[in-house]
């Protein structure tokens, strides 16, 4: 269940901030919650439209993001900034979608990604509603509950078959509790168990994350490279060091 | 020195024939600038199959190699196929839902010209839902090869099962490790690359990122390599195989070097003729 440590969608980035995270030595070992509340909405923004196209795109090798479609946060939410062309859309997620728990209301948290069409058409859509809840003040525990009721009541459809995207990025800041993850690529299923493919092993290259609540899986798998092409030499996950 | 496989970046860039081409059953692995390259020439390398003995393998042998598909965790408790005389048998039976096998070139796409290659040998550990959907096309497959059955009454027979519905649907989620050293994918490069593969009913590889520049991902049609060869699909279900790279071996070792790819980039005409200092480095 995400109501206690993982957020629905931010599973995406926990399998990272939790496992490559501690990898990296960058886990704080205090779960001292630094942003107990909202901080203003101004903080959560990027003032330059450009830059957060820049970091948006820089989940994906620029031969895929630059013909992607490209949202920036406003004050009411994502909107469109780029149109695109290839189906694929990227965002720059913020503490809320993409962030451990304590740093649920951290506004300096940016996490590029770009969903292929497939998550744009699933993913996604779980993306921009907490994103809308978390605008509004909704705590964690509510967004929680709401999306919760929502995927039960079938509001959301389930993952597309095919979901998945790119978190390229070096650029992106995780939040206090494991401010860098390693490039990797992530992959969203409905209700499947990680054991199915293997996840979770030593030794295994795909970590994954189950929400049970939310009927969400979410396997990651690591790369070797940026998408700016250089080498990501972090040494590689161990989810059961 | 790191190694690694991502710079494929370079060549998917000339991606003008369509990224990376991926032999069937998991197998490998070839450039599809390259498969073009030498289709053209009429010099078949295997143009028929060979002794039968030389697909075979030492049962232990056999074992290992299988296992080596996967990190021990997931192998360990995997069930064993290796090929007999007529066919894949049960060496060891699992208990967590992997297969892992030795696969063989004539289980790869029908127009590959390493079809008949006897010294291809792959190491695959299937997922449990590869396993259940397509393990039993392969089974079909190698009974027919073993039985010294042409490709062609392959082919036949295959699309037969499919359509009486003998064979399954494509599960969601049917996933493939490849991550030996000791395999033999082609006789290209060094004939290597640690390797998830995921089968899929995804339309086309460009929704996956598939052959663009610096992806780390890439895509292949399961039954045929060519865009001419097409037609010959009626009667099979579209099937989209993705190849994603890891980072390392089933054991843990830093991933296999870019030779393979180099290998293909040179014979396609793509690429520099010769290796640099560093890539030699990386090559070992």
């Amino acid at each position: 269940m995400r109501k206690m440590n993982i957020y629905t969608s931010a599973i995406k980035n926990l399998a990272l901030l939790v496992v490559l995270g501690m990898v990296c030595g960058a886990m704080t070992q205090n779960a001292k919650t630094h942003y107990p509340k909202m901080a203003r909405v101004d903080q959560y923004l990027m003032a330059d439209r450009e830059a957060e196209i820049a970091l948006a795109r820089s989940a994906a090798p620029d031969s895929i993001a630059r013909d992607a479609e490209v949202l920036v946060l406003g004050r009411n939410g994502f909107e469109t900034a780029v149109k695109g062309k290839n189906g694929f859309v990227c965002i720059v997620g913020r503490s809320w979608t993409s962030a451990a728990d304590e740093d649920y209301w951290d506004p300096k948290v940016r996490v590029p990604m770009c969903v292929n069409a497939a998550a744009a058409h699933s993913y996604l859509l779980r993306i921009t509603k907490i994103t809308n809840l978390a605008l509004a003040g909704r705590t964690l525990a509510q967004v929680n509950e709401t999306m919760t009721t929502a995927i039960a009541k079938k509001e959301f459809p389930p993952m597309e078959p095919g979901s998945m995207c790119y978190m390229m990025s070096k650029q992106g800041f995780g939040g206090d509790s494991a401010p860098h993850w390693q490039s990797h690529l992530m992959f969203f299923f409905s209700d499947t168990d990680p054991a199915g493919w293997g996840a979770n092993l030593p030794g295994s290259p795909v970590v994954g994350i189950a929400d049970t609540s939310e009927h969400l899986t979410q396997f990651v798998i690591q790369t070797q490279r940026w998408s700016d092409g250089t080498d990501d030499l972090q040494v590689p996950p161990r989810v059961h060091p | 020195m790191r190694e690694d496989w991502l710079s494929e970046g370079r060549f998917m860039r000339e991606d003008k024939v369509g990224a990376i081409v991926i032999n069937s059953f998991a197998l490998l692995v070839v450039l599809g600038m390259a498969y073009q390259a030498r289709s053209q020439d009429a010099t078949k390398p295997y143009p028929k199959m060979a002794p039968v003995e030389q697909y075979l393998m030492e049962r232990n042998a056999e074992i290992q190699l299988a296992r080596s598909a996967a990190p021990d965790s997931i192998s360990r408790n995997a069930t064993i196929l290796i090929l007999g005389p007529q066919g894949y048998e049960t060496a060891v039976q699992g208990t967590n839902g992997f297969v892992c096998m030795v696969g063989r070139a004539w289980g790869a796409a029908f127009d590959w010209d390493e079809f008949w290659n006897p010294k291809v040998k792959t190491a695959d550990c299937l997922n449990p839902q590869a396993a259940r959907s397509i393990l039993p096309v392969f089974f079909l497959r190698a009974r027919m090869v073993m039985a010294g059955r042409s490709k062609a009454e392959i082919l036949s027979a295959v699309k037969a099962a499919f359509e009486k519905k003998q064979l399954p649907d494509l599960e969601t989620g049917a996933t493939d490790y490849i991550m030996s050293k000791s395999a033999y994918l082609t006789d290209q490069g060094d004939h290597n690359l640690p390797h998830l593969m995921f089968y899929t009913r995804v339309k086309d590889g460009k929704d996956w990122g598939s052959g663009a520049a610096g992806a780390p991902v890439m895509s292949s049609p399961d039954w045929f390599f060519s865009p001419k060869e097409q037609p010959q699909m009626k009667g099979l279900p579209p099937i989209l195989v993705f190849l994603v790279v890891v980072t390392n071996r089933y054991d843990g070792t830093p991933a296999a070097s870019r030779r393979m790819i180099q290998a293909v980039q040179r014979e396609s005409g793509m690429a520099p003729q010769r290796l640099s200092e560093e890539e030699k480095q990386c090559g070992k």
